[in-house]
């Protein structure tokens, strides 16, 4: 790369010539600035490549869209949403019908061609052989879908993990596709309505002139669509009139990244946003105190956790683990670090698993006495036991971790906080390994989604070698490939058990949070998750 | 003065290798990029194919050699998070933050030196002490704080001025503030120590005396003995003009080189790492180089020193 002075100087003359909002002056709905600490962590506004929480608040419900969406207003329940009615065909294979007239940002009409392109090879999947490897940072080689429209390797991993088993996509006619799967799967309708199955146009992802292009501009049937991304600065979106489901109700929505917590909130205070996200729960009161805002939100999909490492010396008893489990009290610690503003859950599953939710589970109870009588019988004699800890990577972690450290003290676990800056860190194999935190999200309706696919045997906890139980991975494969729903729902009743009470992988704090301030005179509603609904029928209404 | 400049160079570039090994080394062992730019819940294929993808699965040292051996070819790497060429987003930002930081200079030198002088000129008078207590206060309030105290006057309570981002010229009043004020804090001190310690020498004490006005004393005299400390501070300032920002851009939420390090450290993006340093590097190598050139032009003694040998 060389420097050419007319672009220096060009840039030179840019210096505080900045983006500003067009005026239509026929338009009268509003513009809204959106202040986040992250807009994206990739850089990219591809679902494939962005697999985070702060992805999921800019894309839905605005700018991405699947065939099965989800009721965000709601209990989160699958609908209707570029399919309008779907139907089993048999236990590997999915028929949908899509909805008709629905257009693209480019004014092209879905059709089934591009709901089998989205699931094809050239952007989902890439090449069975993979995409050239072993080129490294250093040299001037265009790197997999960077220069051209290779993808880059993570995306068909990561749409493998998503979809382990989908032998093919066949368009039926011009509005029915059929999914269907090489095993038996009684998920798929969930995988559907998951992020990263959302629908792009065939020809804005063809004329696109690199994958780089096209995932910082992805063309879909979303109420909004990209009128400029400047990573690591800001996204704007302005409507797509054309959207099927009416005209949105905003002209232009702006998402700021805003790093500083202060900075946002005093934005905000000052009416430069209209909304501030990613707000810890001990601002709240002083962000209301102001009569003209007030915070919005609440629990998501997501729980914290705190994760074991069986290989450690102490901790390779179950019964230390368990002492761990009933040493906390976890509405004590919701109630002083959340306000209240969130809940125990009932072990490692959400609400909307619907009929597999196993409703009589909960948590470990808290009991320090039972805590105690474990560690007797376990022989444990005070011995340290490394806390790996990350500086609030996750909201309130310092202090919950501070606290926990304190009930484990008092049933008598010497537990000893290790801090780190980041997660290799915490993975490092050089020093023993014992506890540290996580959290596990359920991008589907199901388990699968989240016990089996974070803890079992492909998950991330066996993976880096922190725990592995036997039966817990029998069980985990019954519950992907088994379509009979009393077998599916004993084998998670039972995997909770394992991984829970009998040989603890991991023990659930609270449900995770996520708040948003905003003007009160603003009515619009958020979602029990990250994702930030700005279509019709939440805003103004 | 060839080989004075010459010499100069190659201990700048010794300098620059040793920056860029020892980030290097410490980048690439305190955390694995894969895992910092996939996220920890990125299903392990993933984090797997982009390590091979990005050549981070081979052993440190070839990395290592790759990397130097592209940078000897003019070739500073490419991004990881973002896949295009480290340089280009980097001198993407540097507009951004010349911004902030040439205004603050002009305001440092603006401020800083006129309110030394006159404080050194006026010594223990109601308005020396004035002048020192502002600048005490000014270089030992931190910027963040300053900077959010700004806000909360100027954008909330007053509504006069934006609280952050990068808009209008008026975006940039808070944030060129804040970093002006603690810059002239620290000049107005360093000025004031070097104006005192020439005005007690025995030459203006002789021109003093040999009935040379006193306004000519200090123009004439006092001034050029006293910038050269003054000469050195403002060097480093120049220096950093680049990547001096970092605290400033974070908390105004302003995307210039000081937020990419911030963001590109976090994530171990390290050709990113790598090319700002290097630049900081060479504005500051390069600074050093003038302020060494500046004091030949300021103190004849040190021109023939370097022209004759020392004596």
């Amino acid at each position: 790369m060389r420097l050419a002075r007319r672009s220096l100087l060009a840039g030179g003359a840019g210096l505080l010539a900045l983006p500003r909002f067009a005026v239509a002056q026929a338009d009268q709905r509003p513009s809204i600035t959106i202040a986040v600490q992250k807009v994206t962590n990739s850089n990219t506004l591809e679902v494939l490549r962005e697999q985070s929480n702060v992805g999921e608040r800019v894309f839905f419900t605005s700018l991405w869209e699947g065939l099965i969406g989800r009721n965000w207003q709601g209990a989160l329940e699958n609908v209707p949403m570029l399919a309008t009615e779907w139907r089993r065909i048999d236990d590997r294979t999915v028929e949908l019908k899509l909805r008709q007239g629905v257009k693209f940002h480019n004014g092209d009409e879905m059709t089934a061609d591009d709901v089998v392109f989205t699931f094809g090879r050239e952007r989902m999947f890439g090449d069975a052989q993979g995409a050239p490897m072993g080129r490294t940072l250093f040299t001037t080689e265009t790197m997999p879908g960077r220069g051209g429209k290779e993808l880059p390797p993570e995306v068909p991993a990561v749409a493998m993990r998503i979809w382990p088993a989908l032998e093919r996509v066949e368009a039926v006619d011009r509005h029915t596709v059929r999914f269907v799967n090489r095993t038996p799967d009684v998920t798929m309708e969930g995988r559907l309505s998951r992020y990263g199955s959302e629908i792009i146009s065939r020809r804005g992802f063809s004329e696109a002139a690199t994958w780089l292009d096209w995932a910082r501009r992805p063309v879909t049937t979303s109420p909004y669509r990209v009128a400029e991304f400047r990573p690591d600065v800001s996204l704007t979106l302005e409507a797509h009139d054309e959207y099927w489901g009416g005209r949105p109700p905003i002209r232009q929505i702006r998402f700021v990244e805003v790093p500083e917590v202060a900075s946002r909130i005093n934005g905000l205070l000052s009416g430069e946003y209209q909304f501030a996200c990613d707000l810890p729960p001990d601002q709240i009161p002083g962000i209301e105190r102001n009569r003209a805002f007030e915070v919005q939100g609440g629990t998501i999909l997501n729980h914290r956790l705190t994760v074991f490492d069986k290989n450690h010396p102490q901790l390779r008893d179950a019964r230390v683990r368990r002492a761990f489990t009933h040493a906390i009290d976890r509405k004590a610690i919701v109630d002083s670090l959340w306000a209240g503003r969130t809940v125990v859950p009932k072990g490692l599953q959400w609400d909307y698993y619907g009929d597999m939710l196993i409703g009589d589970w909960s948590v470990p109870r808290f009991d320090p006495a039972e805590a105690r009588r474990l560690l007797r019988e376990a022989n444990y004699r005070g011995e340290p036991i490394p806390y790996r800890l990350l500086n609030n990577y996750y909201t309130n972690q310092t202090p919950t971790a501070q606290v926990l450290v304190e009930m484990w003290r008092q049933v008598g676990l010497n537990v000893q906080i290790e801090m780190k800056e980041n997660w290799s860190q915490i993975f490092d194999r050089n020093s023993p390994r014992a506890v540290r935190d996580w959290s596990n999200s359920a991008p589907f309706n199901d388990p699968v989604s989240s016990l089996v696919n974070q803890h079992g045997p492909n998950g991330q906890q066996q993976q880096v070698g922190e725990w592995t139980n036997e039966e817990f991975n029998r069980l985990s494969i019954e519950l992907e490939t088994s379509t009979d729903h009393a077998r599916r729902r004993a084998a998670f009743a039972r995997m909770l058990v394992i991984a829970e009470r009998e040989d603890p992988a991991y023990t659930v704090l609270h449900q995770n949070a996520t708040f948003t301030a905003k003007r009160k005179d603003i009515r619009w509603k958020a979602a029990p998750a990250f994702a930030m609904d700005f279509r019709g029928h939440n805003w103004g209404a | 003065m060839l080989r004075f400049i010459a010499t100069r160079f190659a201990r700048a570039l010794v300098t620059i290798v040793m920056v860029v090994t020892f980030a290097f080394v410490v980048l690439r062992l305190s955390g694995d990029p894969a895992l910092l730019i996939m996220s920890v819940d990125a299903p392990p294929e993933a984090i797997a194919a982009f390590r091979q993808a990005w050549g981070l699965d081979e052993p440190l040292w070839q990395q290592y050699l790759k990397y130097f051996g592209a940078i000897v070819q003019g070739d500073l790497g490419r991004s990881m998070r973002d896949g295009r060429d480290a340089i280009v987003l980097v001198t993407e930002r540097i507009p951004a933050t010349l911004a902030l930081t040439l205004p603050a200079l002009a305001i440092k030198l603006g401020i800083g030196i006129p309110a030394g002088v006159y404080a050194a000129l006026h010594r223990n008078s109601l308005t020396d002490r004035l002048v020192m207590t502002t600048a005490v206060l000014g270089f030992t309030v931190p910027s963040f704080v300053l900077g959010l105290l700004l806000v909360l006057v100027f954008a909330v309570q007053l509504g006069w001025l934006p609280s952050g981002g990068q808009g209008t010229w008026r975006h940039a009043i808070l944030p060129v503030i804040t970093l002006g004020v603690g810059g002239a804090a620290v000049l107005a001190r360093f000025t004031r120590s070097a104006m005192l310690e020439v005005l007690g020498q025995p030459y203006i004490r002789t021109a003093s005396a040999k009935g040379v006005p006193w306004r000519l004393v200090v123009r004439g005299h006092a001034l050029p003995n006293a910038a050269i400390p003054t000469v050195t501070i403002v060097g480093f300032m120049v220096g950093s003009l680049i990547a001096g920002a970092v605290v400033v851009e974070s908390v105004f939420s302003w995307p210039g080189v000081g937020r990419l390090l911030v963001v590109a450290v976090a994530n171990r993006d390290l050709a990113v790492v790598q090319c700002i340093l290097l630049l900081v590097a060479a504005t500051m190598v390069t600074s050093n180089l003038v302020v060494d050139l500046l004091y030949g032009a300021l103190d004849p003694r040190l021109r023939q020193m370097r022209a004759g040998g020392a004596h």
